[in-house]
Protein backbone atom coordinates (compact mmCIF):
# COMPACT_ATOMS: atom_id res chain seq x y z
CA UNK A 1 0.00 0.00 0.00
CA UNK A 2 1.37 3.44 -0.94
CA UNK A 3 2.14 6.05 1.67
CA UNK A 4 2.75 9.78 1.26
CA UNK A 5 4.63 11.44 4.11
CA UNK A 6 5.36 15.08 4.85
CA UNK A 7 8.22 15.30 7.37
CA UNK A 8 8.71 18.60 9.26
CA UNK A 9 8.15 20.47 6.04
CA UNK A 10 8.45 24.24 5.78
CA UNK A 11 8.05 25.89 2.40
CA UNK A 12 6.53 29.25 1.40
CA UNK A 13 3.29 29.55 3.43
CA UNK A 14 3.65 26.11 5.02
CA UNK A 15 5.18 25.85 8.47
CA UNK A 16 6.44 22.67 10.08
CA UNK A 17 3.94 20.34 8.42
CA UNK A 18 4.10 16.67 9.36
CA UNK A 19 1.42 14.40 8.01
CA UNK A 20 0.97 11.06 6.30
CA UNK A 21 -1.61 9.69 3.91
CA UNK A 22 -2.39 6.15 2.81
CA UNK A 23 -4.71 4.78 0.12
CA UNK A 24 -8.09 6.46 -0.08
CA UNK A 25 -9.47 9.93 -0.53
CA UNK A 26 -8.12 12.79 1.59
CA UNK A 27 -9.35 16.36 1.39
CA UNK A 28 -7.31 19.29 2.67
CA UNK A 29 -9.52 22.25 3.45
CA UNK A 30 -8.18 25.74 3.09
CA UNK A 31 -7.55 28.50 0.61
CA UNK A 32 -4.44 29.14 -1.47
CA UNK A 33 -3.46 31.75 1.11
CA UNK A 34 -3.40 28.92 3.65
CA UNK A 35 -0.91 27.06 1.47
CA UNK A 36 -3.06 24.38 -0.18
CA UNK A 37 -1.64 25.11 -3.64
CA UNK A 38 1.93 24.76 -2.37
CA UNK A 39 0.94 21.64 -0.44
CA UNK A 40 -0.33 19.93 -3.59
CA UNK A 41 2.72 20.96 -5.64
CA UNK A 42 5.04 19.59 -2.96
CA UNK A 43 3.08 16.33 -2.79
CA UNK A 44 3.33 15.94 -6.57
CA UNK A 45 7.08 16.60 -6.63
CA UNK A 46 6.63 19.68 -8.81
CA UNK A 47 8.62 21.87 -6.43
CA UNK A 48 11.46 20.97 -4.09
CA UNK A 49 10.79 21.59 -0.38
CA UNK A 50 12.87 24.34 1.22
CA UNK A 51 13.25 22.34 4.45
CA UNK A 52 11.91 18.96 5.43
CA UNK A 53 10.97 16.09 3.15
CA UNK A 54 8.05 14.85 1.11
CA UNK A 55 8.25 11.11 0.46
CA UNK A 56 6.07 8.79 -1.58
CA UNK A 57 6.80 5.24 -0.47
CA UNK A 58 10.01 6.48 1.11
CA UNK A 59 11.29 8.24 -2.02
CA UNK A 60 11.37 11.96 -2.74
CA UNK A 61 9.26 12.55 -5.85
CA UNK A 62 11.07 15.79 -6.65
CA UNK A 63 14.37 14.01 -7.22
CA UNK A 64 13.15 10.68 -8.59
CA UNK A 65 11.67 10.47 -12.08
CA UNK A 66 10.27 6.95 -11.62
CA UNK A 67 8.29 8.09 -8.58
CA UNK A 68 6.97 11.17 -10.39
CA UNK A 69 5.71 8.92 -13.17
CA UNK A 70 3.33 7.33 -10.63
CA UNK A 71 1.83 10.71 -9.74
CA UNK A 72 -0.98 12.57 -11.45
CA UNK A 73 -1.32 16.20 -10.47
CA UNK A 74 -3.25 19.42 -10.91
CA UNK A 75 -1.85 22.74 -9.68
CA UNK A 76 -3.61 26.00 -8.91
CA UNK A 77 -2.35 27.51 -12.17
CA UNK A 78 -1.61 25.40 -15.17
CA UNK A 79 0.30 26.07 -18.35
CA UNK A 80 0.15 23.35 -20.96
CA UNK A 81 3.36 22.11 -22.59
CA UNK A 82 4.31 24.11 -25.70
CA UNK A 83 2.68 22.84 -28.88
CA UNK A 84 0.67 23.99 -31.88
CA UNK A 85 -2.63 23.02 -30.25
CA UNK A 86 -4.16 21.23 -27.28
CA UNK A 87 -3.74 17.81 -28.89
CA UNK A 88 -0.01 18.43 -29.37
CA UNK A 89 0.40 19.54 -25.75
CA UNK A 90 -1.37 16.45 -24.45
CA UNK A 91 0.61 14.20 -26.78
CA UNK A 92 3.87 15.59 -25.39
CA UNK A 93 2.63 15.14 -21.81
CA UNK A 94 1.62 11.53 -22.51
CA UNK A 95 4.98 10.88 -24.15
CA UNK A 96 6.72 12.34 -21.10
CA UNK A 97 4.70 9.95 -18.92
CA UNK A 98 5.53 7.01 -21.17
CA UNK A 99 1.86 6.56 -22.05
CA UNK A 100 1.19 5.20 -25.52
CA UNK A 101 -2.44 6.25 -25.80
CA UNK A 102 -3.53 9.01 -28.14
CA UNK A 103 -4.21 12.57 -27.05
CA UNK A 104 -7.59 12.49 -28.74
CA UNK A 105 -8.73 9.52 -26.68
CA UNK A 106 -7.84 11.40 -23.48
CA UNK A 107 -9.88 14.39 -24.63
CA UNK A 108 -12.75 12.16 -25.77
CA UNK A 109 -12.94 10.35 -22.44
CA UNK A 110 -13.15 13.67 -20.62
CA UNK A 111 -15.71 15.11 -23.01
CA UNK A 112 -13.26 17.78 -24.18
CA UNK A 113 -12.94 16.77 -27.83
CA UNK A 114 -14.09 20.26 -28.83
CA UNK A 115 -10.78 21.67 -27.52
CA UNK A 116 -8.60 19.31 -29.59
CA UNK A 117 -7.60 21.75 -32.32
CA UNK A 118 -7.69 24.88 -30.20
CA UNK A 119 -4.49 26.94 -29.97
CA UNK A 120 -2.99 27.08 -26.49
CA UNK A 121 -3.04 30.87 -26.50
CA UNK A 122 -6.82 30.78 -26.98
CA UNK A 123 -7.44 28.63 -23.90
CA UNK A 124 -8.76 30.25 -20.75
CA UNK A 125 -7.08 29.51 -17.44
CA UNK A 126 -10.01 27.26 -16.44
CA UNK A 127 -9.84 25.36 -19.71
CA UNK A 128 -6.09 24.81 -19.25
CA UNK A 129 -6.81 23.39 -15.78
CA UNK A 130 -9.56 21.18 -17.17
CA UNK A 131 -7.23 19.79 -19.85
CA UNK A 132 -4.51 19.16 -17.24
CA UNK A 133 -7.07 17.43 -15.03
CA UNK A 134 -8.11 15.23 -17.95
CA UNK A 135 -4.45 14.24 -18.40
CA UNK A 136 -4.20 13.47 -14.67
CA UNK A 137 -7.38 11.39 -14.67
CA UNK A 138 -6.20 9.44 -17.72
CA UNK A 139 -3.30 7.94 -15.72
CA UNK A 140 -3.52 4.17 -15.84
CA UNK A 141 -2.07 3.25 -12.44
CA UNK A 142 -1.25 6.24 -10.28
CA UNK A 143 0.04 5.75 -6.75
CA UNK A 144 -0.92 9.32 -5.94
CA UNK A 145 -3.29 11.91 -7.36
CA UNK A 146 -2.45 15.34 -5.97
CA UNK A 147 -5.16 17.70 -7.16
CA UNK A 148 -5.74 21.33 -6.26
CA UNK A 149 -9.45 22.18 -6.28
CA UNK A 150 -10.42 19.50 -8.83
CA UNK A 151 -14.10 20.44 -8.68
CA UNK A 152 -13.31 23.98 -9.85
CA UNK A 153 -12.88 22.53 -13.32
CA UNK A 154 -16.47 21.27 -13.24
CA UNK A 155 -18.52 23.08 -15.81
CA UNK A 156 -15.89 22.40 -18.44
CA UNK A 157 -15.55 18.81 -17.29
CA UNK A 158 -18.59 16.86 -16.10
CA UNK A 159 -18.63 16.54 -12.31
CA UNK A 160 -19.72 12.89 -12.56
CA UNK A 161 -16.67 12.14 -14.70
CA UNK A 162 -14.34 13.71 -12.12
CA UNK A 163 -15.99 12.19 -9.04
CA UNK A 164 -16.29 8.71 -10.58
CA UNK A 165 -12.68 8.73 -11.72
CA UNK A 166 -11.50 9.78 -8.25
CA UNK A 167 -13.65 7.10 -6.60
CA UNK A 168 -12.25 4.53 -9.02
CA UNK A 169 -8.64 5.48 -8.26
CA UNK A 170 -9.34 5.51 -4.53
CA UNK A 171 -10.91 2.06 -4.68
CA UNK A 172 -7.93 0.79 -6.69
CA UNK A 173 -5.59 1.69 -3.82
CA UNK A 174 -4.28 5.06 -4.92
CA UNK A 175 -3.84 8.01 -2.58
CA UNK A 176 -6.27 10.67 -3.75
CA UNK A 177 -5.20 13.94 -2.15
CA UNK A 178 -7.38 16.92 -3.03
CA UNK A 179 -7.55 20.45 -1.72
CA UNK A 180 -10.82 22.33 -1.44
CA UNK A 181 -11.63 25.81 -0.29
CA UNK A 182 -15.37 25.20 -0.19
CA UNK A 183 -16.91 22.85 2.32
CA UNK A 184 -19.47 21.82 -0.26
CA UNK A 185 -16.69 20.58 -2.54
CA UNK A 186 -15.03 18.77 0.37
CA UNK A 187 -18.30 17.01 1.17
CA UNK A 188 -18.70 15.94 -2.46
CA UNK A 189 -15.13 14.65 -2.65
CA UNK A 190 -15.65 12.63 0.55
CA UNK A 191 -12.91 10.76 2.40
CA UNK A 192 -11.02 12.05 5.43
CA UNK A 193 -10.73 15.78 5.95
CA UNK A 194 -7.76 17.78 7.21
CA UNK A 195 -7.14 21.50 7.04
CA UNK A 196 -4.46 24.10 6.55
CA UNK A 197 -4.81 27.36 8.46
CA UNK A 198 -2.33 30.05 7.43
CA UNK A 199 0.27 27.40 6.75
CA UNK A 200 -0.33 25.45 9.94
CA UNK A 201 -1.38 21.85 9.51
CA UNK A 202 -4.55 20.75 11.25
CA UNK A 203 -4.80 16.97 11.04
CA UNK A 204 -7.99 15.05 10.44
CA UNK A 205 -8.57 14.67 14.20
CA UNK A 206 -8.65 18.46 14.51
CA UNK A 207 -10.69 19.04 11.41
CA UNK A 208 -13.27 16.38 12.13
CA UNK A 209 -15.48 18.16 14.72
CA UNK A 210 -16.81 20.90 12.44
CA UNK A 211 -17.20 18.51 9.54
CA UNK A 212 -18.80 15.69 11.47
CA UNK A 213 -21.94 17.67 12.29
CA UNK A 214 -24.42 16.73 9.63
CA UNK A 215 -27.56 18.79 9.15
CA UNK A 216 -30.67 17.62 7.32
CA UNK A 217 -33.23 20.09 6.05
CA UNK A 218 -36.68 18.47 6.23
CA UNK A 219 -39.96 19.78 4.85
CA UNK A 220 -43.17 18.44 6.40
CA UNK A 221 -46.76 19.68 6.85
CA UNK A 222 -46.53 18.75 10.57
CA UNK A 223 -43.20 20.16 11.76
CA UNK A 224 -44.23 20.58 15.41
CA UNK A 225 -45.18 16.93 15.85
CA UNK A 226 -42.11 15.69 13.99
CA UNK A 227 -39.80 17.98 16.02
CA UNK A 228 -41.27 16.65 19.25
CA UNK A 229 -40.74 13.07 18.14
CA UNK A 230 -37.21 13.64 16.83
CA UNK A 231 -36.08 15.51 19.92
CA UNK A 232 -36.29 12.20 21.83
CA UNK A 233 -34.50 10.09 19.21
CA UNK A 234 -31.02 8.90 20.32
CA UNK A 235 -29.34 9.34 16.90
CA UNK A 236 -30.32 13.00 16.68
CA UNK A 237 -28.25 15.59 18.50
CA UNK A 238 -30.56 18.56 17.90
CA UNK A 239 -33.69 19.79 16.17
CA UNK A 240 -34.37 23.39 15.08
CA UNK A 241 -37.75 24.74 14.05
CA UNK A 242 -38.04 28.40 13.20
CA UNK A 243 -41.67 28.30 12.12
CA UNK A 244 -42.95 27.30 8.71
CA UNK A 245 -42.72 23.79 7.35
CA UNK A 246 -38.98 23.36 7.60
CA UNK A 247 -37.00 21.55 10.30
CA UNK A 248 -33.23 21.44 10.70
CA UNK A 249 -32.11 18.15 12.21
CA UNK A 250 -28.52 17.66 13.42
CA UNK A 251 -26.56 14.47 13.89
CA UNK A 252 -23.16 12.92 13.36
CA UNK A 253 -23.67 10.34 10.60
CA UNK A 254 -25.63 11.01 7.48
CA UNK A 255 -27.14 7.58 6.89
CA UNK A 256 -28.08 6.97 10.54
CA UNK A 257 -29.58 10.44 10.75
CA UNK A 258 -31.69 10.05 7.61
CA UNK A 259 -32.80 6.58 8.67
CA UNK A 260 -33.82 7.84 12.10
CA UNK A 261 -35.81 10.75 10.65
CA UNK A 262 -37.69 8.51 8.22
CA UNK A 263 -38.35 5.82 10.85
CA UNK A 264 -39.70 8.34 13.38
CA UNK A 265 -41.87 10.07 10.79
CA UNK A 266 -43.29 6.73 9.67
CA UNK A 267 -43.99 5.71 13.27
CA UNK A 268 -46.06 8.87 13.78
CA UNK A 269 -47.56 8.70 10.26
CA UNK A 270 -46.10 12.12 9.45
CA UNK A 271 -45.55 12.89 5.77
CA UNK A 272 -42.13 14.23 4.67
CA UNK A 273 -42.23 16.24 1.46
CA UNK A 274 -38.51 16.97 1.12
CA UNK A 275 -35.27 15.89 2.77
CA UNK A 276 -31.82 17.11 1.85
CA UNK A 277 -28.41 17.51 3.39
CA UNK A 278 -27.41 21.00 4.45
CA UNK A 279 -23.83 22.26 4.43
CA UNK A 280 -22.73 24.60 7.19
CA UNK A 281 -21.69 28.07 6.02
CA UNK A 282 -18.05 28.67 5.16
CA UNK A 283 -17.81 31.24 7.95
CA UNK A 284 -18.60 28.53 10.50
CA UNK A 285 -15.83 26.37 9.11
CA UNK A 286 -13.37 29.27 9.07
CA UNK A 287 -14.23 30.11 12.67
CA UNK A 288 -13.77 26.50 13.69
CA UNK A 289 -10.45 26.32 11.89
CA UNK A 290 -9.24 29.55 13.44
CA UNK A 291 -10.16 28.19 16.87
CA UNK A 292 -8.25 25.00 16.19
CA UNK A 293 -5.22 26.96 14.98
CA UNK A 294 -5.29 28.99 18.17
CA UNK A 295 -5.52 25.80 20.22
CA UNK A 296 -2.62 24.34 18.29
CA UNK A 297 -0.53 27.43 18.92
CA UNK A 298 -1.32 27.53 22.62
CA UNK A 299 -0.48 23.87 22.98
CA UNK A 300 2.84 24.43 21.22
CA UNK A 301 3.58 27.48 23.40
CA UNK A 302 2.77 25.53 26.54
CA UNK A 303 5.32 22.94 25.39
CA UNK A 304 7.88 25.74 24.90
CA UNK A 305 7.90 25.26 21.14
CA UNK A 306 5.90 28.19 19.89
CA UNK A 307 5.99 28.59 16.11
CA UNK A 308 6.82 32.09 14.92
CA UNK A 309 4.52 32.39 11.95
CA UNK A 310 2.33 35.29 10.92
CA UNK A 311 -0.60 33.33 12.37
CA UNK A 312 1.05 33.09 15.77
CA UNK A 313 2.19 36.72 15.79
CA UNK A 314 -1.23 38.12 15.09
CA UNK B 1 16.69 7.52 -24.13
CA UNK B 2 13.11 8.70 -24.32
CA UNK B 3 14.05 11.67 -22.14
CA UNK B 4 16.44 13.02 -24.80
CA UNK B 5 13.64 12.82 -27.35
CA UNK B 6 11.30 14.64 -24.97
CA UNK B 7 13.91 17.38 -24.49
CA UNK B 8 14.36 17.68 -28.25
CA UNK B 9 10.58 17.85 -28.77
CA UNK B 10 10.25 20.48 -26.05
CA UNK B 11 13.01 22.62 -27.57
CA UNK B 12 11.56 22.26 -31.07
CA UNK B 13 8.16 23.37 -29.83
CA UNK B 14 9.68 26.41 -28.15
CA UNK B 15 11.76 27.38 -31.17
CA UNK B 16 8.89 26.92 -33.59
CA UNK B 17 7.21 30.00 -34.93
CA UNK B 18 7.80 32.80 -37.41
CA UNK B 19 9.95 34.87 -35.04
CA UNK B 20 12.91 32.46 -35.14
CA UNK B 21 12.97 32.37 -38.94
CA UNK B 22 12.50 36.13 -39.13
CA UNK B 23 15.42 36.82 -36.76
CA UNK B 24 17.66 34.44 -38.73
CA UNK B 25 16.72 35.92 -42.08
CA UNK B 26 17.07 39.52 -40.96
CA UNK B 27 20.43 38.76 -39.29
CA UNK B 28 21.64 37.07 -42.46
CA UNK B 29 20.51 40.00 -44.58
CA UNK B 30 22.16 42.53 -42.24
CA UNK B 31 25.45 40.61 -42.22
CA UNK B 32 25.36 40.32 -46.00
CA UNK B 33 24.87 44.09 -46.26
CA UNK B 34 27.68 44.82 -43.77
CA UNK B 35 30.01 42.50 -45.67
CA UNK B 36 29.22 44.21 -48.98
CA UNK B 37 30.08 47.54 -47.38
CA UNK B 38 33.36 46.05 -46.03
CA UNK B 39 34.19 44.80 -49.54
CA UNK B 40 33.58 48.23 -51.01
CA UNK B 41 35.94 49.87 -48.51
CA UNK B 42 38.70 47.19 -48.59
CA UNK B 43 38.13 44.07 -50.72
CA UNK B 44 41.28 42.29 -49.51
CA UNK B 45 40.46 42.33 -45.80
CA UNK B 46 36.66 42.29 -46.12
CA UNK B 47 36.14 38.54 -45.39
CA UNK B 48 38.37 38.62 -42.29
CA UNK B 49 36.88 41.84 -41.00
CA UNK B 50 33.30 40.67 -41.51
CA UNK B 51 33.89 37.31 -39.89
CA UNK B 52 35.92 38.42 -36.88
CA UNK B 53 33.84 41.53 -36.30
CA UNK B 54 30.19 41.31 -37.22
CA UNK B 55 29.69 37.54 -37.47
CA UNK B 56 31.75 35.87 -34.73
CA UNK B 57 32.23 38.98 -32.62
CA UNK B 58 28.62 40.12 -32.33
CA UNK B 59 25.99 38.13 -34.26
CA UNK B 60 26.96 34.62 -33.25
CA UNK B 61 27.06 35.17 -29.44
CA UNK B 62 23.85 37.21 -29.59
CA UNK B 63 22.07 34.59 -31.67
CA UNK B 64 23.22 31.76 -29.40
CA UNK B 65 22.03 33.82 -26.44
CA UNK B 66 18.61 34.30 -28.02
CA UNK B 67 18.34 30.61 -28.89
CA UNK B 68 19.23 29.69 -25.31
CA UNK B 69 16.72 32.18 -23.92
CA UNK B 70 14.01 30.78 -26.17
CA UNK B 71 14.82 27.12 -25.52
CA UNK B 72 14.74 27.72 -21.75
CA UNK B 73 11.48 29.68 -22.14
CA UNK B 74 13.12 32.62 -20.34
CA UNK B 75 13.58 30.52 -17.20
CA UNK B 76 16.33 28.90 -15.23
CA UNK B 77 17.60 25.84 -17.11
CA UNK B 78 16.39 23.31 -14.51
CA UNK B 79 12.97 24.97 -14.20
CA UNK B 80 12.49 25.03 -17.95
CA UNK B 81 12.12 21.24 -17.72
CA UNK B 82 9.56 21.19 -14.90
CA UNK B 83 6.69 20.93 -17.37
CA UNK B 84 7.79 17.52 -18.62
CA UNK B 85 9.47 16.42 -15.38
CA UNK B 86 6.14 16.42 -13.53
CA UNK B 87 4.97 13.63 -15.82
CA UNK B 88 7.94 11.46 -14.92
CA UNK B 89 10.61 12.42 -17.42
CA UNK B 90 14.15 12.38 -16.07
CA UNK B 91 15.28 16.01 -16.01
CA UNK B 92 18.87 15.10 -16.83
CA UNK B 93 18.11 13.19 -20.00
CA UNK B 94 15.56 15.80 -21.06
CA UNK B 95 18.22 18.45 -20.45
CA UNK B 96 20.58 16.62 -22.80
CA UNK B 97 17.90 16.76 -25.49
CA UNK B 98 17.20 20.41 -24.81
CA UNK B 99 20.88 21.38 -25.00
CA UNK B 100 21.40 19.19 -28.05
CA UNK B 101 18.60 21.02 -29.84
CA UNK B 102 19.99 24.36 -28.72
CA UNK B 103 23.51 23.44 -29.91
CA UNK B 104 22.30 22.14 -33.27
CA UNK B 105 20.15 25.20 -33.84
CA UNK B 106 22.93 27.64 -32.91
CA UNK B 107 25.47 25.76 -35.01
CA UNK B 108 23.14 25.73 -38.02
CA UNK B 109 22.31 29.42 -37.63
CA UNK B 110 26.00 30.31 -37.22
CA UNK B 111 26.85 28.45 -40.40
CA UNK B 112 24.12 30.26 -42.32
CA UNK B 113 25.26 33.66 -41.02
CA UNK B 114 28.86 32.85 -41.93
CA UNK B 115 27.82 31.88 -45.46
CA UNK B 116 25.76 35.07 -45.81
CA UNK B 117 28.68 37.22 -44.64
CA UNK B 118 31.22 35.52 -46.92
CA UNK B 119 28.91 35.82 -49.93
CA UNK B 120 28.75 39.54 -49.28
CA UNK B 121 32.48 39.96 -48.53
CA UNK B 122 33.72 38.17 -51.63
CA UNK B 123 33.33 39.48 -55.14
CA UNK B 124 31.07 37.35 -57.36
CA UNK B 125 33.04 34.42 -58.90
CA UNK B 126 35.88 34.95 -56.43
CA UNK B 127 38.23 31.96 -56.41
CA UNK B 128 38.89 32.18 -52.67
CA UNK B 129 35.21 32.00 -51.70
CA UNK B 130 35.02 28.20 -51.59
CA UNK B 131 38.22 27.91 -49.56
CA UNK B 132 36.99 30.54 -47.10
CA UNK B 133 33.62 28.82 -46.80
CA UNK B 134 35.25 25.48 -46.16
CA UNK B 135 37.44 26.88 -43.38
CA UNK B 136 34.90 29.19 -41.76
CA UNK B 137 31.78 27.03 -41.73
CA UNK B 138 33.54 24.40 -39.60
CA UNK B 139 34.53 27.09 -37.11
CA UNK B 140 30.98 28.46 -37.15
CA UNK B 141 29.49 25.04 -36.43
CA UNK B 142 31.66 24.36 -33.40
CA UNK B 143 31.49 27.96 -32.15
CA UNK B 144 27.69 27.96 -32.36
CA UNK B 145 27.45 24.67 -30.48
CA UNK B 146 29.91 25.74 -27.77
CA UNK B 147 28.19 29.09 -27.27
CA UNK B 148 24.85 27.25 -26.89
CA UNK B 149 26.30 24.96 -24.20
CA UNK B 150 28.00 27.95 -22.56
CA UNK B 151 24.74 29.91 -22.30
CA UNK B 152 22.97 26.73 -21.20
CA UNK B 153 25.31 26.35 -18.24
CA UNK B 154 24.99 30.07 -17.46
CA UNK B 155 21.21 29.58 -17.35
CA UNK B 156 21.72 27.53 -14.19
CA UNK B 157 22.28 30.82 -12.37
CA UNK B 158 19.66 33.36 -11.39
CA UNK B 159 16.03 33.01 -10.52
CA UNK B 160 15.00 33.29 -14.18
CA UNK B 161 18.27 32.20 -15.72
CA UNK B 162 19.74 35.72 -15.49
CA UNK B 163 23.20 34.14 -15.65
CA UNK B 164 22.79 34.11 -19.44
CA UNK B 165 23.02 37.89 -19.59
CA UNK B 166 26.10 37.94 -17.37
CA UNK B 167 27.70 35.23 -19.49
CA UNK B 168 27.15 37.35 -22.60
CA UNK B 169 28.70 40.42 -20.96
CA UNK B 170 31.64 38.51 -19.46
CA UNK B 171 32.38 36.88 -22.81
CA UNK B 172 32.36 40.29 -24.51
CA UNK B 173 34.55 41.94 -21.87
CA UNK B 174 37.00 39.28 -20.69
CA UNK B 175 37.05 37.25 -23.89
CA UNK B 176 38.24 40.29 -25.87
CA UNK B 177 41.79 40.12 -24.46
CA UNK B 178 44.56 37.61 -24.96
CA UNK B 179 45.50 37.03 -21.30
CA UNK B 180 44.70 34.06 -19.08
CA UNK B 181 41.49 35.85 -18.09
CA UNK B 182 40.16 35.15 -21.60
CA UNK B 183 40.90 31.42 -21.44
CA UNK B 184 37.61 30.18 -19.87
CA UNK B 185 35.38 31.98 -22.42
CA UNK B 186 34.71 30.96 -26.04
CA UNK B 187 35.36 34.35 -27.70
CA UNK B 188 39.18 34.36 -27.53
CA UNK B 189 39.49 30.83 -28.89
CA UNK B 190 37.08 31.49 -31.76
CA UNK B 191 39.12 34.60 -32.61
CA UNK B 192 42.28 32.48 -32.58
CA UNK B 193 40.71 30.01 -35.04
CA UNK B 194 39.86 32.88 -37.36
CA UNK B 195 43.50 33.95 -37.38
CA UNK B 196 43.26 36.64 -34.74
CA UNK B 197 45.17 37.18 -31.51
CA UNK B 198 45.53 33.88 -29.60
CA UNK B 199 44.69 33.44 -25.94
CA UNK B 200 47.84 32.87 -23.85
CA UNK B 201 49.74 32.05 -27.05
CA UNK B 202 47.72 28.87 -27.67
CA UNK B 203 48.05 27.28 -31.10
CA UNK B 204 45.00 26.89 -33.32
CA UNK B 205 44.87 23.18 -32.57
CA UNK B 206 44.82 24.03 -28.87
CA UNK B 207 42.02 26.54 -29.54
CA UNK B 208 39.90 23.74 -31.03
CA UNK B 209 40.62 21.66 -27.96
CA UNK B 210 39.89 24.59 -25.64
CA UNK B 211 36.49 25.09 -27.25
CA UNK B 212 35.76 21.38 -26.94
CA UNK B 213 36.77 21.46 -23.27
CA UNK B 214 34.60 24.53 -22.59
CA UNK B 215 31.63 22.84 -24.27
CA UNK B 216 32.14 19.55 -22.41
CA UNK B 217 32.62 21.34 -19.08
CA UNK B 218 29.45 23.37 -19.56
CA UNK B 219 27.47 20.26 -20.49
CA UNK B 220 28.81 18.31 -17.51
CA UNK B 221 28.06 21.20 -15.16
CA UNK B 222 24.52 21.53 -16.50
CA UNK B 223 23.78 17.84 -16.02
CA UNK B 224 25.45 17.67 -12.61
CA UNK B 225 23.54 20.68 -11.27
CA UNK B 226 20.16 19.33 -12.38
CA UNK B 227 18.13 16.97 -10.23
CA UNK B 228 16.78 13.77 -11.74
Amino acid sequence: MSELRFETLSHAELYNVSASFTAGTHVVLGSERDGTGTFVQLAAGIVAPATGRVLLDGVSAWSNARTRRRIASLSAEETLLPARDVTGAIALALRARGDARSALSVLDDAGLARLATQRLSDLTAREARAVTLSIALSHREPALLALHEPLNAVGILHDEFVLQALARFSAAGAIVLCSASRLEDAARLGGTASALERGLWLGSAHARPPLSTITLRIHTPEPRRLAARLSEAPDISGVEWAGGQELLVHGSELEALAHSVVANARAEAIRITALKQDCPPLEALAAARAGLAQAYYERARAAGNAPTTPASQS
Amino acid sequence: MNGVGIGLALARARLRGPTSALVLLSSGAALFAISVLERQSDPASAPDDALSGAVFGIALPLLAYLVSERVCAGQRLQHSLDGVARYGTNRRTALLGLLLASALCSAFASALLTIAALLGAHAPHSTSLIADLRASVGIALIAGAVYALYFGAASLLGKRGGGRKWALIIDFVLGAGGSALAAPWPRGHVRNLLGGEPVVELSQLSAWLALAVIGAACLTLSVARTAE
